[in-house]
C-alpha cells in the first residue's frame, strides 16, 4: 500500500492547488475500486506485483495530473506559423550576418586580433560563439516574448478573427516589377551617374572650397567601373518601367550590375584609395592621421560589405531562380 | 500501412463520442468507477486519466451534479446529468444522429458509384 500512497503523493505535487485534495480521493478512490474488484475475482490479496501493474495502468503521474490542468499555451496554433517565420527571418538577416561577421573579424582584422585575442584561436571563437549564442538566445527570448503577449491578447480580444476578404492582399505576381521602384531606380542611376561624372572623373576631388582629396591610380578604375555600373543600370531600369516584368535575361544582367557593384565596393574599401587629405586648418600630421582613421574604418566596413555583398548576391540569384516564364515577361 | 494516422484519426473520432456516451451513461446515477465498467462493458474502453479529468470538465461546465456519498463503508464520487446536462445531450444526440444520417448517405451514393 506504501506503494500507492507514493504514486498518489507524486501525481498530487502536480496538481492545481484548490482541487488537489479532492482529486486525489477520487483517484485513490478508483484505484481501490480495481484491487477490491481483482481480489474478489482471485479470492485473495493482491501482490506487490499486481498492485504495480495497476498503477503503472494508471499512467504517469505528471501525465495523470496534467489531464487535470488547464490546456493552456504561450504561442498557440493561430500565431505559431508568424512566429516561426519571424524567427527565421531573426536568423536569416541579424543572426547569421553577425556570426559571418564575428567569424571574419576574428579571422582578417588583424588590429582585432592584435587587441582581442591574447590566447589561442579556439578561445577566441569560443567567445565569438558564446557572444553569438547569447544574442540569438536574447533575440529568440524578445520573440517569443513578444508573441505570447500577443497570444494572450488574442485570447481576449479575437481580433484575428475580424477579418474580410476584400482587405485581403492582391495576388502577387513574382515576375511583376513596381513600377515606382522602376522610376527610382531610374531617377536614382541618372543623378549617379550625372554626379559621378562631374565629381570623380580627375584624380583630385574638391569638396567645396577648402578640402582637397588626392586619390591613388588605382582610382581610374573605380570611376569607370561605377560610371559603366551606373549607364548599364539606366538601361535596365528604363527596360523594367516599359516591361515591368522580370525575364531570365533582364533577371541575370541585374544578378550581374549587382554582383558587380557589391565586388567594386568591397575592392574599393582595401584599395586605401585616398593618399592624400588637405584642407586649410589641418596640419600635415592631422592630414594623415584623417586618412589612417580612413583606412581603418574602410577595413572595419570591410567585413560587413562582404555580407551584405553575398546578401545582395542571394537575392539576385533567387529573382533568377524564381523567374517563370510567361507571355508577358518577354521584353 | 503506417498506424500513426489511423491511431490519431481513431483518438479524434472517439473524443465527441466518448462526452456523448459518458453524459448518456449517467442519465442514471453512478460513480467513477461503475461508469467506466458500465462504458467497458458496452464496448467503450476509456481509461482512468481521460474519464476523470473528463467528469470534472463537465461538471465545471454544469451538465453534470456530483457528490461525495459513502457505499459499502467506502466514500464514493456519484456523478448525475443536470438538466442543463439532459438539454444539451438531446441536441447532441439529434446533431449525431444527423452525422450518421449524412455519412450512411454518402457511404451508399460511394457504394452506388463504385458498382
Amino acid at each position: 500500500m506504501e506503494m500507492i500512497e507514493r504514486y498518489l503523493e507524486a501525481v498530487k505535487f502536480w496538481l492545481p492547488k484548490r482541487q488537489k485534495d479532492d482529486i486525489i480521493e477520487e483517484i485513490s478512490a478508483d484505484i481501490d475500486s480495481q484491487i477490491e474488484e481483482r481480489e474478489a475475482g482471485l479470492g485473495r490479496e493482491l501482490s506487490e506485483a499486481e498492485i504495480e501493474s495497476i498503477l503503472q495502468h494508471c499512467g504517469d503521474p505528471m501525465k495523470v495530473a496534467n489531464r487535470y490542468l488547464p490546456q493552456e499555451q504561450l504561442i498557440g496554433p493561430l500565431l505559431f506559423p508568424i512566429y516561426r517565420f519571424v524567427l527565421k527571418i531573426m536568423f536569416l538577416c541579424c543572426l547569421l550576418p553577425t556570426w559571418l561577421s564575428s567569424i571574419w573579424i576574428i579571422v582578417y582584422d588583424h588590429v582585432y586580433r592584435a587587441q582581442q585575442i591574447h590566447t589561442s584561436w579556439l578561445a577566441a571563437f569560443a567567445s565569438a560563439w558564446s557572444v553569438w549564442l547569447t544574442t540569438a538566445f536574447v533575440t529568440a527570448g524578445m520573440v517569443t516574448l513578444g508573441f505570447a503577449v500577443v497570444e494572450r491578447i488574442q485570447q481576449k480580444s479575437h481580433f484575428l478573427d475580424e477579418w474580410s476578404p476584400r482587405k485581403l492582399p492582391p495576388v502577387r505576381n513574382p515576375n511583376q516589377i513596381q513600377r515606382s521602384t522602376s522610376i527610382f531606380e531610374l531617377a536614382f542611376a541618372l543623378l549617379f551617374f550625372v554626379w559621378w561624372a562631374f565629381i570623380a572623373s580627375a584624380q583630385t576631388i574638391h569638396l567645396g572650397n577648402s578640402i582637397r582629396v588626392e586619390l591613388s591610380s588605382q582610382w581610374v578604375w573605380f570611376f569607370w567601373g561605377y560610371l559603366a555600373l551606373a549607364a548599364a543600370n539606366v538601361v535596365l531600369s528604363s527596360a523594367n518601367l516599359l516591361h515591368p516584368y522580370w525575364n531570365l535575361r533582364r533577371a541575370s544582367l541585374r544578378l550581374l550590375s549587382d554582383f558587380a557593384g557589391a565586388a567594386l565596393f568591397c575592392l574599393l574599401l582595401r584599395a586605401h584609395v585616398v593618399t592624400g587629405f588637405f584642407a586649410a586648418s589641418l596640419t600635415n600630421d592631422q592630414s594623415l592621421q584623417v586618412i589612417h582613421v580612413l583606412d581603418s574604418w574602410m577595413d572595419k566596413a570591410f567585413p560587413w560589405s562582404i555580407v551584405v555583398s553575398l546578401v545582395i548576391v542571394a537575392v539576385g540569384v533567387y529573382r533568377v531562380v524564381r523567374v517563370k516564364p510567361q507571355g508577358a515577361s518577354t521584353a | 500501412m503506417n498506424p500513426e494516422p489511423f491511431e490519431n484519426l481513431r483518438l479524434e473520432l472517439r473524443r465527441g463520442s466518448v462526452v456523448l456516451a459518458v453524459l448518456a451513461a449517467l442519465r442514471r446515477e453512478q460513480y467513477g468507477y461503475t461508469l467506466r465498467k458500465t462504458l467497458s462493458d458496452l464496448g467503450l474502453e476509456i481509461d482512468e486519466g481521460t474519464l476523470y479529468p473528463l467528469l470534472r470538465r463537465l461538471e465545471s461546465q454544469g451538465l453534470l451534479n456530483s457528490q461525495w456519498r459513502e457505499e459499502d463503508k467506502r466514500r464514493k464520487r456519484f456523478y448525475l446529468l443536470s438538466a442543463d446536462g439532459a438539454r444539451v445531450l438531446e441536441q447532441l444526440l439529434a446533431e449525431w444522429r444527423s452525422i450518421d444520417r449524412s455519412l450512411e448517405e454518402v457511404l451508399k451514393e460511394q457504394s452506388h458509384g463504385n458498382d
